[in-house]
């Protein structure tokens, strides 16, 4: 079996707002499908419906072959869930929570094993209130890892959390994916849609926008490369003057981007550009597009706001 | 199974690591046995309690130097202002000369309500009979002690009252220098709706009502707490993406809030038994429905507040409301025989009366009754049932979106 889930027309609304409105994809089996988008963008509900805590509108889910309206409890005992938010007894102990949702499948792995796998094992007696928010959502990975499952749903699994604590979060996922899972990933986060995703799909108003490995998605932005700088007082009209070398130039603020085919021309002019107006520009940097830059194409707006 | 005997743990644990529950489920009820145990245990030593007694003399004919007014005198004496206390042990009611019978009426009425703690009869002829047992017959020399188990109050008073006629006892045995007899005068003690007339301690009667008030705040705080806590911070939301059911969650749920309520009931037993010495037995059939019966009855109605309640907080604020009142209207602490119509329609209309009242009755701490008998578990499986239909309706187990 190489396709693990399967979505046709898939469509939540909440009073006026279309949620979720009919969107398809397709997840391959042992790949990270991440849904890239900003706050709002429907990513959660569009989780929710696919792990049964909502009830679609419309629409047609295959999950490991079976084809539902509503996520059966079978199809659950196959899925490990990781929410966005959600909370847990404060006063249990890390192993108690995992003994708790352990007792919820029919069949678990041992606790050692999933303590080992979420490096918790020295917090195992611990109780949740005094855990960091690192070690918080290691544990709440664990809850979903309890049942060994073949689907796995990270709902933006980094969020909130400082850049050690992503990091590790990272690790747990690579090597989730290293053991031939299927997971299924919400963010915000470009960098880490880009580190882990196989396939992207970026959601924007309850709608998928683009879609394709992150690769082939900034590939489809052509082959220019971004200049980016901060200038002290930008001046957009004599900025104009770089036009017939740059395929863009975009001013935000103090920031400015050009986008451009041929580096050398555009670097050569911008040096001669800042030696005529005396503008002293900050933080160079030269880059390759990434997906910010693709969402920012297709929706002119940046991905967080 | 294994995931309902695990909610079920769960819920147990929990309780017992967080302080605010341990204190009142466990520590309070406690706390509250202790208390009105050592103040109400020992009433005879206090005279600052006051009592509303009546006292018929129906021996005038005797005359004022016979162990008739003798009795009376010693009642009037206890009930004249004391020195070293504002108030009298007793506030007696006496008979109009020659009106004796239909005193005794309204009297008894009075009784009925709980307006009076008891009633003492010296029959005619009292004095005579006495005396004449000294010569070694004994019959006929008994004081009439009427009582209501039905009051607090009234099981209190009992045995001040029976105290005091055991020293008047005595006072006539050496009167009459007649120390070969042990008994002069003898109580015939008359219970309202009784059958037998066994006293009992004050720790006897209160252990069984502190025992429901235990289970009481446990399902009306405990229940909807947990509840709308874990719905409100999201940790239901966990379980239901899991194979995990509500029906599922709410049998482990159940099951953990019984388990709560024996560990409360046996702490609570164990120290009634041990520390105050009670006697009361909880082991016969009627007693074990009945404590299960309540303590399901209050967790539903646990489940009816977390229903109706939009948040956690709001829920805590309704049990709140709730809370003084039913436990106060229901013969728990003191007797609901004498308050007003309106008052009386909740006593009525409160599962708790019911349950304590039957409670009491089935370990044998009180015979009277005042709620009506056929009701004592109608009303609260009624209650269940109510309870059980608005929660399946209202109480929702997720936030919304």
């Amino acid at each position: 079996m190489t396709q693990v889930m399967h979505v046709r027309g898939l469509a939540k609304r909440y009073g006026d707002v279309r949620a979720v409105d009919g969107i398809s994809f397709e997840v391959q089996h042992a790949s990270l499908f991440t849904i890239l988008g900003p706050n709002g963008a429907g990513k959660t509900t569009t989780l929710e419906m696919l792990e049964g805590i909502r009830e679609p509108d419309a629409g047609e889910i295959t999950i490991l072959g079976e084809r539902m309206r509503r996520v059966t409890r079978a199809a659950k005992q196959r899925m490990g869930v990781l929410l966005q938010d959600g909370g847990f007894e404060p006063h249990l102990k890390v192993k108690e929570v995992l003994q708790l949702f352990a007792s919820f499948f029919d069949h678990a792995v041992s606790i050692a094993e999933i303590l080992e796998r979420v490096s918790m094992t020295d917090k195992a007696g611990a109780q949740v209130r005094t855990l960091s928010g690192g070690q918080r959502q290691r544990m709440a990975i664990g809850a979903a890892l309890v049942n060994d499952p073949d689907l796995v749903f990270l709902d933006e699994p980094t969020t909130g959390l400082d850049p050690q604590a992503r990091r590790n979060i990272w690790d747990i996922v690579a090597n989730l994916k290293s053991r031939g899972k299927t997971l299924l990933l919400t963010t915000h986060y470009m960098e880490e849609a880009e580190t882990l995703s196989d396939h992207v799909c970026i959601m924007d108003h309850g709608k998928i926008i683009a879609e394709g490995s992150p690769l082939e998605l900034t590939a489809g932005l052509g082959e220019e490369t971004l200049i980016e700088f901060r200038l002290d007082d930008p001046d957009t009209q004599t900025l104009r003057q770089l036009e017939p070398c740059c395929k863009q130039i975009r001013v935000s603020g103090s920031q400015a981007t050009l986008e451009t085919l041929d580096l050398r021309e555009t670097m050569a002019r911008l040096l001669d550009w800042s030696e005529q107006t005396s503008e002293e520009f900050h933080d160079l940097r030269i880059r390759q597009p990434n997906l910010e830059d693709v969402f920012l194409a297709f929706t002119g707006r940046k991905l967080r706001e | 199974m294994k995931d309902v005997l695990q909610l079920a743990r769960t819920h147990v644990v929990t309780a017992f690591r967080e302080r605010v529950t341990l204190f009142w489920f466990l520590i309070f009820p406690l706390f509250l046995l202790t208390i009105l145990t050592l103040i109400f245990g020992q009433l005879g030593q206090e005279a600052t309690i006051h009592f509303q007694i009546a006292l018929i003399n129906e021996d005038h004919a005797a005359g004022p130097e016979s162990f008739s007014a003798l009795i009376e005198s010693t009642f009037v004496r206890l009930s004249a202002p004391q020195e070293d206390s504002d108030m009298p042990l007793f506030d007696l009611h006496q008979a109009p000369q020659g009106e004796s019978a239909s005193f005794l009426e309204t009297e008894l009425s009075e009784l009925r309500r709980g307006d009076r703690a008891a009633i003492l009869v010296i029959p005619q002829g009292f004095h005579t009979s006495v005396r004449s047992s000294f010569g070694g017959e004994s019959s006929g020399h008994t004081l009439e002690l009427y009582m209501t188990d039905a009051s607090v109050t009234s099981e209190t008073a009992a045995g001040i009252i029976e105290q005091i006629l055991s020293g008047i006892n005595r006072e006539i045995l050496i009167r009459g220098n007649a120390y070969h007899t042990e008994q002069a005068v003898e109580i015939k003690t008359e219970w309202l709706g009784q059958q037998d007339g066994k006293g009992v301690s004050y720790v006897d009667f209160i252990l069984p009502a502190i025992i429901l008030m235990g289970f009481f705040t446990n399902g009306l705080f405990g229940v909807p707490g947990t509840l709308l806590f874990n719905r409100d911070r999201k940790v239901l939301h966990r379980y239901w993406v899991t194979p995990v059911t509500v029906p599922r969650y709410l049998t482990g749920f159940a099951l953990g809030h019984l388990a709560l309520c024996v560990l409360q009931f046996a702490l609570l037993y164990t120290l009634g038994r041990f520390a105050f010495q009670a006697n009361v037995s909880f082991s016969n059939p009627q007693t074990i429905l009945l404590l299960l019966l309540s303590a399901i009855t209050f967790m539903a109605f646990g489940l009816f507040i977390a229903a109706i309640a939009k948040t956690a907080n709001s829920g805590m604020a309704v049990a709140n409301i709730l809370n003084m009142p039913m436990m106060f209207l229901s013969g728990m602490f003191f007797p609901v025989a004498g308050l007003p119509t309106f008052i009386r329609i909740i006593v009525y209309a409160n599962p708790v009366s019911y349950l304590l009242e039957g409670l009491r009755k089935s370990v044998g701490v009180q015979t009277g009754t005042l709620m009506p008998v056929q009701l004592t578990y109608l009303v609260p499986l009624a209650w269940i049932l109510v309870s059980a239909m608005v929660a399946s309706r209202r109480l929702r187990w997720d936030v919304d979106p």
